[in-house]
């Protein structure tokens, strides 16, 4: 009998560490970007200044975090690089979207960034169908179009990032640079963090609120292109021309992104709940409320620490730039309302153990907060932060 | 946390009360809220303008309760930081007051724990197996070493068996590190804020000046701050050739002087164009040198690369003209057969035009006017949306009376159809946009044939003749053939219309004469900042810890687990309990399959769980 147990014990699964739950895809994936890391500071490490390499190393820390954390990203960061190359290695051998179909229709940052349009306004039909009629296979392609639509996005940013320099190689810049660009960035972002939050969840409902919202920046992105033509490239006026914009901006629109997505599950929050309360059928559509709640506290807390660290850079470029970290610049008082905002939520939800309905409202109100910061300042206030306007 | 562990603090202690106050939850979101919308104020109202603007904006009344509140510099106002001091004082208390408690729960982990706090946790699982307690013990451990936690087991005196383990135990460093970091950060701002400086101009020992205009010698001394002010931010414009040793800071509608412990030689400014017009980069060659004129450093200061000299930091912040050398040409309107009369002067210097009574101030000299080409009636293609139009002035010009009037000239004429037109806007009044005369340009180049042509038409109509379309047409003709006969008879036609249009455009033109541009001696002044703050190097640590902090907090979650077997006749009873400050969803996940671990190798079957209200967030 005794013997018999000490078998059954050491049939337990030994300890499983961190390591050991690496799959072979995930040591692929860190070999992979190790490799390719190598490749850039093989190619252009001899040029780099000190900031170039913090630059290359935060990238390469954050893709392979999130790659970790989260295996889709793996493939995706495959899907968007290999055509981005595609497209370079095309410019680099003197083709041009005017001699070259696929870089005509589909590859250039502007073509690219229409279909990452075109997708993400289908996926967004798709997801308020899926809501109402909640057919699985209709659900599987509205989170495939999203995928497709985020993917296109980043090619978009990134083979336009090559295309800044053609021509007039003293204007090349990383494309974070005016309204167009940072809503490309938006547009493909913002869904790309709410796959990751639908995939943990099981939560495919909540799309139906989140891409209307993208879906928004998506008809601002094409009134932007089609009326005010600011897909133009343009060189940068100096202020800008700072290696910190390449981590300020990025880092920002993480925060904006999660934020935007905790307001809109904010809304299904309340939405769902009061459906419930009158057995209505959107409460049966949606995920409970404590997923809904937990998916609004995990988008705050990521949206919070990149936006924080954001912020944090943005002051020390403004030290290098303006001679002061802080000048009380409208978008810079946003930034400061935006994060006590969040600052009072989290304490509020933490600390306090506040739940449900209150802080959802808070959450859902906060986008207003939040886009005034990311565009209303943009719209209607002026200041240091003028690369925005139109 | 803060108030589920409050003691109600005995009477007579009364800071205690108001310790309490300061460190309370409530508090601390209330003063995070509210700073957050008293801060919406200074982006509404646009700060630190002249307050002529907002009188103007607002009328004297409200003018003056704006005033008084403190909106026009809202963020420097004592509410304001007040708020800010209140909210960093509530920080501090809250650390000082939850310091030894999260210490020694870090350092304390109890192995025991009495079955009532068990059964308090957020999860728990109560259990019967076969198995002797010994061995359950050994197994439950097992599991929770699957688990990746580190179980300790404990015999307890009365016979049964305690385990407990954790994970995220320094959790509350994160709790640490980001409070102290907005303390750190806010007192590194308070003394780069250069608090002695405030405090002599509140008592009055420090007096801004409030004349713009007085040169740095006249400056009296109690608007001087000390050259060992431990810390600053000013600025100087410093033309071309020129050396400074002290900057100027902003304090309400005056200024004061801040001293340098060096001179700062401007050697030469420069701006650099991309091959669209716009702007690439500003750059200052500047010289440091000491009191001695022992050179110190040499180098550029451009925009977002600061030159950085023992501590002190010098900024290319704005440029303008440093008092360009113009020479110009003026025509009396309407004076026959005289020659343009030559005036030279420095942009910033007044001119005597002669000794007609009017007074030229030379306000500005631009090197480059770029312009949308749809302001000049060209077609705009995407590639080349803008023309430069070349060099400018503009000059105000005041009459005896006092009245006076704007004039902005472009140096170089615009081409619209093959002839030439000189450019002169004017304005009468600040507010109002320049009116546009175009003066057509004749075969060489100059307004001369213009100006003959229009004195020309005045000693005709002085003669008394009509303004017939015949006289026009005929005094051009003996103004052509004297000054130009060269010209086809098709660029007379176009003059001529054009001339029409000019002297209908002249009708409004407020002075009697027409100054043009010949040549100039371009000169810039850069705008420099130069700034000292010692406290930046403790922000920067604060801010890393701030980050740093925040992570730790929502990522390293605090996972506490506990476990009591009871031996008694078939086996042993096991209670397990466990909670995670954080994500507790999760942790409801891994509980479960903690728990259903626990059943398989214990070969045991559940007894009771908490109950859950199922949908309803966990709270
Ligand atoms: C600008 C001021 C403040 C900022 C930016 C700040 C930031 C934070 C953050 C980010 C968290 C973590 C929340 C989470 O884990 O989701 C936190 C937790 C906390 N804060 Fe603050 N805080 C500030 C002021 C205060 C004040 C004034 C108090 C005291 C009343 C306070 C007490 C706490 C407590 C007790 C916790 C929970 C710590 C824990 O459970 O581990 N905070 N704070």
């Amino acid at each position: 009998m005794a013997n018999l147990r000490v078998e059954q014990w050491s049939a337990l699964p030994p300890a499983k560490g961190w390591w050991a739950r690496l799959s072979m895809g995930d040591w692929a994936w860190a070999a992979g970007l190790t490799a390719a890391a190598g490749i850039v500071l093989g190619l252009y490490g001899a040029g780099f200044g000190y900031w170039q390499f913090v630059v290359l190393a935060c990238w390469y820390a954050a893709l392979m975090a999130a790659g970790l954390a989260w295996r889709p990203m793996q493939i995706a960061t495959l899907a968007v690089v290999a055509p981005a190359l595609l497209a370079v290695w095309l410019y680099s051998i003197g083709q041009t979207p005017a001699n070259n179909f696929l870089l005509r229709d589909v590859l250039q940052g502007y073509a690219a960034a229409l279909w990452m349009s075109g997708l993400l306004l289908a996926a967004t039909a798709a997801y308020l169908v899926f809501l109402f009629t909640r057919s699985e296979r209709l659900g599987r392609w509205a989170t495939g179009l999203t995928w497709a639509g985020a993917i296109m996005g980043f090619i978009a940013l990134g083979v336009r990032w090559r295309e800044t320099y053609i021509g007039h190689p003293d204007w090349g810049h990383i494309p974070v640079s005016n309204l167009w660009e940072v809503f490309v960035l938006f547009c493909a972002s913002t869904p790309l963090f709410y796959l990751y939050y639908e995939k943990r969840n099981q939560a495919r409902a909540l799309g139906a609120f989140v891409l209307p919202l993208v879906a928004a920046g998506v008809g601002f992105l094409l009134w932007l292109t089609f009326a005010q033509h600011m897909d133009r490239i343009e060189p940068l006026i100096p202020a800008l021309q700072s290696f910190w914009m390449k981590l300020h901006v990025p880092m920002m629109f993480v925060g904006y992104a999660n934020f935007t997505i905790a307001s809109l599950v904010g809304f299904a929050y309340l939405l769902g709940e009061r459906s419930r309360r009158r057995g209505g059928w959107l409460g049966r559509a949606l995920p409970t409320g404590a997923v809904m709640d937990d998916v609004m506290y995990k988008a705050i807390a990521l949206g919070f620490l990149f936006f924080t660290a954001s912020t944090i850079l943005g002051a020390v470029w403004a030290a290098e730039a303006w001679g002061g970290f802080w000048s009380w610049d409208p978008k810079e008082t946003w930034a400061l309302i935006v994060w006590l905002n969040y600052a009072g939520y989290l304490h509020a939800r933490v600390v306090k153990g506040w739940r449900g309905t209150a802080m959802a409202w808070w959450s859902a109100m906060s986008l207003w907060v939040v886009s005034f910061c990311f565009l209303g300042v943009n719209l209607f206030l002026s200041g240091l932060h003028s690369y925005g306007q139109l | 946390m803060t108030e589920r562990s409050a003691i109600a603090p005995p009477p007579h202690a009364r800071w205690r009360l108001l310790v309490q106050f300061l460190g309370s939850m409530r508090l601390a979101v209330s003063l995070l809220v509210l700073l957050a919308i008293a801060s919406i104020i200074g982006t509404i109202l646009t700060q630190q303008q002249p307050y002529p603007n907002y009188a103007l904006q607002f009328g004297p009344f409200w003018f003056q309760v704006f005033r008084e509140l403190g909106l026009y510099n809202v963020y420097r106002t004592l509410w304001y930081t007040g708020i800010v001091a209140f909210l960093v004082l509530s920080t501090a208390t809250c650390v000082t007051r939850n310091t030894p408690r999260m210490l020694r729960e870090m350092r304390d982990f109890p192995t025991r724990q009495a079955e009532q706090v068990l059964l308090e946790q957020d999860e728990w699982v109560r259990m019967q197996s076969p198995l002797a307690p010994a061995a359950a013990g050994e197994r439950a451990a097992q599991v929770l070493r699957a688990a990746g936690y580190r179980p300790r087991v404990e015999q307890v005196a009365d016979g049964s068996l305690a385990v407990a383990a954790r994970k995220g135990r320094y959790q509350r460093v994160g709790y640490f590190l980001t409070h102290i970091a907005i303390v750190v950060i806010c007192g590194g701002a308070l003394y780069n804020a250069d608090v002695p400086v405030k405090w002599a101009e509140w008592r009055g020992a420090l007096q801004p000046e409030k004349n713009f205009d007085l040169p740095l010698s006249q400056i009296p001394q109690k608007s001087w701050m000390s050259v060992h002010n431990p810390a600053y931010r000013g600025t100087i414009t410093l033309p071309e050739g020129e050396t400074a040793n002290a900057v100027f800071e902003l304090a309400g509608d005056g200024y004061l002087v801040q001293p340098l412990p060096f001179r700062i030689h401007l050697q030469s400014f420069q701006i650099s164009y991309y091959s669209t017009g716009m702007p690439k980069d500003f750059i200052s060659r500047i010289v440091l040198y000491n009191d001695q004129g022992k050179e110190l450093k040499a180098g550029l200061v451009r925009v977002n690369h600061p030159m950085s000299y023992d501590g002190v930091e010098i900024y290319q912040s704005s440029f303008s003209d440093g008092g360009s050398l113009l020479r110009m040409n003026s025509y009396l309107l309407g004076a026959p057969g005289t020659s343009p009369r030559t005036l030279e002067g420095r942009v910033g210097q007044t001119l005597q035009a002669g000794n007609s009574g009017y007074a030229v101030d030379l306000k500005n000299f631009d090197l480059y006017n770029i312009v949308p080409k749809s302001a000049v009636g060209e077609k705009a293609t995407p590639d080349h949306p803008t023309v430069n139009l070349g060099p400018s002035f503009t000059y105000i010009v005041h009459d005896k009376s006092g009245a006076g009037a704007e004039f902005k000239t472009y140096m170089t004429p615009i081409t619209r159809e093959g002839q030439g037109f000189f450019v002169q806007g004017f304005r009468t009044a600040f507010a109002n946009p320049y009116q546009y005369v175009y003066i057509p340009t004749g075969p060489h180049g100059g307004i001369g044939l213009f100006m003959d042509y229009l004195a020309a038409l005045q000693v005709a109509a002085r003669a008394g003749s009509n303004a017939s379309e015949a006289i026009f047409v005929d005094t051009f003709r003996q103004v052509v053939a004297q000054d130009a006969p060269e010209m086809s008879p098709n660029a007379q036609a176009v003059f001529l219309q054009a001339s029409m249009d000019a002297l209908l455009q002249l009708r409004d033109y407020p002075m009697p004469f027409v100054l043009s541009l010949s040549s100039f001696d371009h000169r810039w002044a850069a705008g420099l900042q130069v700034t000292k703050w010692p406290g930046t190097t403790v922000i920067y640590w604060g801010c890393v810890a701030l980050v740093l902090g925040i992570f730790i907090l929502f990522y390293l979650p605090q996972k506490r687990i506990w476990m009591r077997l009871r031996a008694h006749d078939e086996g042993v009873e096991l209670l397990a309990g466990g909670s995670a400050n954080r994500n507790r969803l999760d942790f409801e996940k891994e509980f479960s399959t903690l728990a259903a671990g626990l059943e398989q190798v214990l070969e045991g079957s559940e007894i009771a769980h908490k109950e859950k209200d199922n949908g309803k967030p966990a709270s």
